[in-house]
C-alpha cells in the first residue's frame, strides 16, 4: 500500500499556525517523523491565499526536502499553483490534483507528460460538482482516461481519488466508493487508487475506528494508496495486516519487518 | 403545549420519521391548531437539537434525521396550514460560491434554515455572482442570502460575490450570511457581510435573528 503522509497541509490548525510563523523546526520535524514511519510520498498543502500560495510552497518544499529524500505529493487546488510548485522538487512526486473541472487537466497533463516520473492524483469529479452517484463517478472517470490516452499518461501513473465523503450523510454506507473503486480496479489493474481516509468519520466519535473499518474496505475493493497519518500506529499496523490478509504479503514478510522494525505494534522501550 | 403536539415535538427530536406522520395526524384530529403543530411541534423542537447539536451533545446525523422526520410531519400537516406558512420566516437564497464545490455543509444549513421556518432557495455550488443576483430578481421578497465557501481558494470568490451583492441596488432589502471551514467572523465583517456562523445549527439561529 503506497502511503502519502498528509500531516504537512494548512488546513490542519496546528500547521496553518508554523506556516503563518515560518516555523521550520516544526514542519521539519513533522516531515522526518512521517518519513521515518514509513510514508511513501509526503503531501505539502500550504492552504494559504493564491497570491502567495507559489512561495509559501517553495519554502515548505524546501524544509521538507532538508530532512528526507522521498518524494513529495504537491498539493493545491489551483493548476496555476501546481505547475509553477513542482518545479521545486528535487526528484519526481505527485502533482495533488486534478480533476474535470475547467481547464485543469489540460494545464497539467502535458506537464505530467512531459516529466518522466511524476504521478497525478485524478479526482472524480467535473463542472457539475460532486457527482452523486457511481455512475455519474465513473463517467467522470472515463472522461479523465481519455484525456490520459490523449497525453500519452500511462495508467500506472495515476491514482485516481474517488471522493471520499463522510459516512454520515450516507443513506448506504460506503456502497458508492466500493462500486467505483471495484470497476475501476478491474478495468485497470496497474492504475492506483487513493483516498484520504479520514474524510469518512467527519462529525461521528471515535473517528479512528470508523476510519480503520474504512480501509480494510476500501482495500479489499482494490484502494492501493492512502493519503493518512503515516504516525497513527494503529492504521500502519492494520494497512500491514491487511496487506497479508489480501494475499498481497508473501509468508506475511512485509508485515513481520514492519513489526521489527518497530512500525507496528506497541513501542517498545 | 397540547400532550398530541409535545408527542409530535418528541418523534422530531428522536428522528422517527415514520412515526411522525400518525402523530401529526392525530393531532389534526384532536383539533390542535395547525400553526400551533408546525411551531410548537417542529420548528421548535428543531431548534432544541440545534442546540443539542451546537453544545455537542448530537452528532450531525441526529440532527440530518431529526430534518427528516420534520419534513415528513410538515407532509402531513401542509393540506391544513395556508398558503406560504411553512415558509413563514420569509425566504433565503442560499449557495456554494462559484469555484467551489463543496455542498455538504450548505446542504446542512440549508435543512436547518428550512426547518426554522424559512423558504430556502438553494442555488447548488459553483453558482456565478450573476445567478446570485438573477436569483435574487426572480424572487424580490427575499430576506437573506447565504453565502458558503470551503477552500481558502475560494474566499476571494465570497468576497467578490459579497461585493457585487453590497453595490446593488437592492442591497438594504437582504441580509447576508457567509459561513465555511475557512471562513471567520473576522473575515466576514471585513468584505461586508451581515453575519457569520459556524455550523448549521447557529445559522439557522442567525437567521431568525436577521430577520426580527
Amino acid at each position: 500500500m503506497i502511503i502519502i503522509g498528509e500531516k504537512i497541509n494548512g488546513s490542519i490548525p496546528s500547521m496553518a499556525k508554523a506556516i503563518a510563523e515560518r516555523n521550520e523546526e516544526h514542519i521539519k520535524d513533522i516531515a522526518k517523523k512521517q518519513a521515518e514511519a514509513g510514508a511513501t510520498f509526503i503531501d505539502v498543502c500550504a492552504s494559504v491565499s493564491e497570491d502567495v500560495e507559489v512561495e509559501t510552497l517553495k519554502w515548505m518544499i524546501d524544509l521538507v526536502q532538508s530532512v528526507t529524500d522521498l518524494p513529495i505529493s504537491v498539493d493545491s487546488p489551483s493548476s496555476d499553483v501546481l505547475k509553477e510548485a513542482y518545479k521545486f522538487c528535487n526528484k519526481p512526486g505527485v502533482i495533488n490534483s486534478v480533476s474535470m473541472e475547467g481547464d485543469k487537466i489540460d494545464i497539467l497533463f502535458p506537464i505530467v507528460a512531459e516529466n518522466p516520473g511524476w504521478e497525478v492524483v485524478a479526482l472524480l469529479c467535473d463542472d457539475t460538482g460532486i457527482p452523486q452517484s457511481a455512475e455519474h463517478r465513473l463517467r467522470v472517470f472515463d472522461a479523465i482516461m481519455e484525456k490520459a490516452k490523449e497525453y500519452n499518461i500511462d495508467p500506472s501513473r495515476i491514482h485516481i481519488d474517488p471522493l471520499v465523503e463522510m459516512l454520515c450523510t450516507s443513506e448506504d454506507g460506503i456502497a458508492m466508493n466500493e462500486e467505483v473503486i471495484s470497476t475501476i480496479r478491474a478495468k485497470y489493474p496497474t492504475i492506483h487508487i487513493t483516498a484520504a481516509i479520514s474524510n469518512i468519520s467527519f462529525n461521528l466519535p471515535v473517528r479512528k475506528l470508523v476510519n480503520l473499518g474504512f480501509t480494510v474496505l476500501a482495500m479489499k475493493a482494490g484502494l492501493d494508496c492512502g493519503i493518512l497519518d503515516p504516525l497513527n500506529r494503529d492504521m500502519m499496523g492494520l494497512i500491514y495486516a491487511t496487506e497479508a490478509l489480501l494475499g498481497l504479503d508473501d509468508y506475511c514478510m512485509e508485515y513481520i519487518g514492519a513489526y521489527r522494525g518497530g512500525l507496528i505494534g506497541p513501542i517498545k522501550e | 403545549m397540547s400532550p398530541k403536539i409535545q408527542e409530535v415535538a418528541d418523534l422530531v427530536a428522536k428522528g422517527k420519521a415514520k412515526l411522525v406522520g400518525p402523530a401529526v395526524q392525530a393531532a389534526i384530529d384532536e383539533g390542535c391548531d395547525p400553526t400551533e403543530i408546525l411551531n410548537g411541534g417542529m420548528i421548535d423542537a428543531m431548534a432544541i437539537v440545534g442546540e443539542k447539536f451546537k453544545n455537542n451533545e448530537i452528532f450531525v446525523p441526529e440532527m440530518l434525521v431529526a430534518a427528516r422526520a420534520m419534513k415528513k410531519g410538515v407532509e402531513v400537516l401542509k393540506p391544513h396550514l395556508s398558503a406560504g406558512s411553512t415558509g413563514a420566516m420569509g425566504k433565503l437564497i442560499i449557495a456554494t460560491v462559484a469555484g467551489d464545490l463543496h455542498d455538504i455543509g450548505k446542504n446542512l444549513v440549508a435543512m436547518m434554515i428550512e426547518s426554522a421556518g424559512f423558504e430556502v432557495i438553494d442555488l447548488g455550488v459553483d453558482v456565478p455572482i450573476e445567478k446570485v443576483i438573477e436569483c435574487y430578481k426572480a424572487n424580490p421578497d427575499t430576506k437573506i442570502v447565504c453565502l458558503s465557501a470551503l477552500l481558502t481558494t475560494t474566499m476571494p470568490s465570497l468576497k467578490d460575490t459579497v461585493a457585487a451583492l453590497n453595490e446593488s441596488d437592492f442591497r438594504s432589502n437582504i441580509k447576508i450570511m457567509v459561513g465555511g471551514a475557512p471562513i471567520t467572523q473576522e473575515f466576514a465583517d471585513e468584505i461586508g457581510a451581515d453575519g457569520y456562523s459556524e455550523d448549521a445549527a447557529s445559522a439557522a439561529t442567525l437567521a431568525k435573528e436577521l430577520v426580527k
